[in-house]
């Protein structure tokens, strides 16, 4: 158990200070990998065209999964359509991609002879939003649990007592079901950055980076480097600057949500 | 009334591909190339075109091999994810480590893994497909879980009467956390089942492919040929569908449960 989960990370350091192709022998190089890293534009886009769409996605995601758990919550459908939700994310991806690709897939696809479909095989910012939405597809049930989980730990008397004292339901939601919604609030942000920072399914099923290297994310840079270009040494590098990330952003958003919460 | 709009909004889209997917794996292939989709024709000339070759090499073969993979996976992962749990349990301080394990999927450590496997020896083996997802922090976490709610003075009793670990965990443990097996169970296999990449740059060869990889290729060799591409997908994933739908109050409780903790 700890060779496969502990050791690789050991090993990815041991990596990233080599200049290897998986098949010759490995070249001790120090730390130029991470210097390449600085000065390659390609890491850089990529990094931020990943920070594009998380923006892209958290919000809604939170939002949608709030929104929903409020709306779910006490209603006889609750259950159907909380097991709906989260159906996208158990089923098979490529079965799941192929779905999508001929459904939204611009001039030819289904959809496309009802309603005009945005080129996001062309544009870079339908691409984008393409992903995104496939993305929340798959995510959104488990958002919705997770609010809902904590949705149900507020006492029924709370609410209740407000509303004696003439809080509208508008404020008690905004002073009382908002506030303590806001672990669970927290909970998603960060397992959400967490994901996005990592994500590369979809990409890679869908747009394979494209159009023009517009949807080329970390997690999908990171297996161009590594496996069709054949740079492991310098994928392992950017494999360390990606958990590196992941953990920085993480714990700020830990913090900085946390902060706010005075206790 | 704005409410229940809503929900069915979202629910419709959602659920949209699905009807897509059960509806596209029916459609006549000429009428796909006609691009005539609602014609509300139907044939398995789809499923057909699935069943030609090799078996071993096509689809149904791919099938079978990813739920026996998919499956040995799953018990593998819940027999030491069972086990770890309750060593963290009775007190072994591996929580955190395994906190931090869960936020890090197996597909991110594709290099060193890669390097990894490469040392051992079992790069493009059935092991290379195994042995990295023996143990699972997302499904330690869940059973750990589902353990604390456990009473201590029933583990108590039990060793009173002088139960030692093995009667603990195969007679009361194993019982009562069957819930949260069976929900384990159906979410480890659905991870496998959807690893993407992995099993992709692992394990390459012909005997080796997993379903999704025989999907994505069929995707990238034939992207308009979408009739039996429509059918390989509905075949893949009404396995899942059909496991979910028999446990799904149970997955949802004991995630609903899980997250609460």
């Amino acid at each position: 158990m700890v060779l496969f989960l502990l050791y690789p990370f050991l090993d990815v350091l041991r990596f990233s200070t080599w200049d290897w192709s998986g098949l010759s022998e490995p070249k001790p190089v120090g730390l130029q990998n991470y210097r390449d890293i600085l000065t390659d534009p390609d890491f850089g886009r990529s990094l931020l065209t990943t920070l594009g769409l998380a923006l892209l996605t958290l919000p809604p995601f939170i939002v949608l999964s709030v929104l929903l758990a409020l709306a779910l919550d006490g209603q006889r459908y609750e259950r159907a359509i909380k097991a709906l939700l989260f159906l996208p994310g158990l089923v098979t991806l490529g079965g799941a991609s192929v779905a999508w690709y001929t459904l939204f897939s611009p001039e030819y696809g289904a959809l496309a002879s009802l309603i005009p479909i945005p080129r996001w095989d062309q544009e870079v910012f339908w691409a984008l939003v393409l992903i995104a939405l496939f993305t929340l597809w798959r995510h959104m049930g488990y958002g919705v649990l997770v609010v809902s989980a904590r949705l149900k730990g507020i006492p029924r008397t709370l609410l209740e007592a407000a509303a004696v004292d003439g809080a509208s339901p508008a404020e008690a939601f905004r002073y009382i079901t908002l506030p303590l919604l806001r672990p669970a609030i927290t909970f998603l942000v960060v397992i959400g950055t967490v994901l996005s920072l990592q994500s590369y399914s979809a990409v890679f099923l869908l747009t394979r980076g494209g159009p023009f290297g517009g949807t080329r994310v970390l997690g999908y840079y990171l297996y161009e480097t590594g496996f069709e270009n054949f740079r492991l040494g310098y994928a392992a590098a950017v494999t360390v600057v990606i958990l590196l990330l992941t953990l920085f952003f993480a714990l700020a958003q830990a913090r900085l949500l946390r902060g706010g919460e005075h206790e | 009334m704005i409410r229940h709009l809503f929900v069915f909004t979202v629910a419709f889209l959602v659920g949209l591909p699905f009807l897509w997917m059960a509806y596209a794996a029916f459609i006549p292939p000429e009428r796909v190339f006609a691009g005539e989709f609602f014609s509300l024709q139907f044939s398995l000339a789809n499923f057909a075109v699935l069943s030609r070759g090799v078996f071993w090499e096509g689809f149904w073969g791919r099938l079978l091999f990813s739920v026996l993979l998919s499956g040995s996976v799953t018990l593998l992962q819940l027999f030491t994810a069972f086990l770890a749990a309750y060593a963290i349990r009775e007190g072994a301080r591996l929580l955190p480590f395994f906190l931090v394990m869960l936020a890090i999927p197996a597909e991110l450590l594709l290099v060193p893994l890669y390097g990894l496997l490469q040392g051992l020896g079992i790069l493009d083996t059935v092991w290379a497909l195994v042995l990295p997802f023996a143990a699972s922090p997302f499904i330690v976490y869940l059973l750990y879980q589902g353990m604390k709610t456990v009473p201590a003075e029933l583990l108590e009793a039990a060793r009173l009467d002088g139960a030692g670990n093995r009667v603990i965990l195969s007679a009361i443990l194993l019982p009562l956390l069957r819930p949260q097996l069976i929900a384990a169970g159906v979410l480890s296999f659905a991870a496998h089942w959807n690893l993407v990449l992995y099993p992709r740059i692992v394990a390459g060869s012909e005997q080796l492919k997993t379903v999704q990889t025989w999907i994505t290729d069929l995707q990238r060799q034939n992207p308009a040929d979408w009739g039996p591409l429509s059918a390989a997908a509905l075949a893949a994933t009404l396995p899942l569908i059909v496991i979910y739908l028999i446990y799904e109050r149970r997955i949802v409780e004991t995630f609903e449960e899980g997250l609460k903790g």
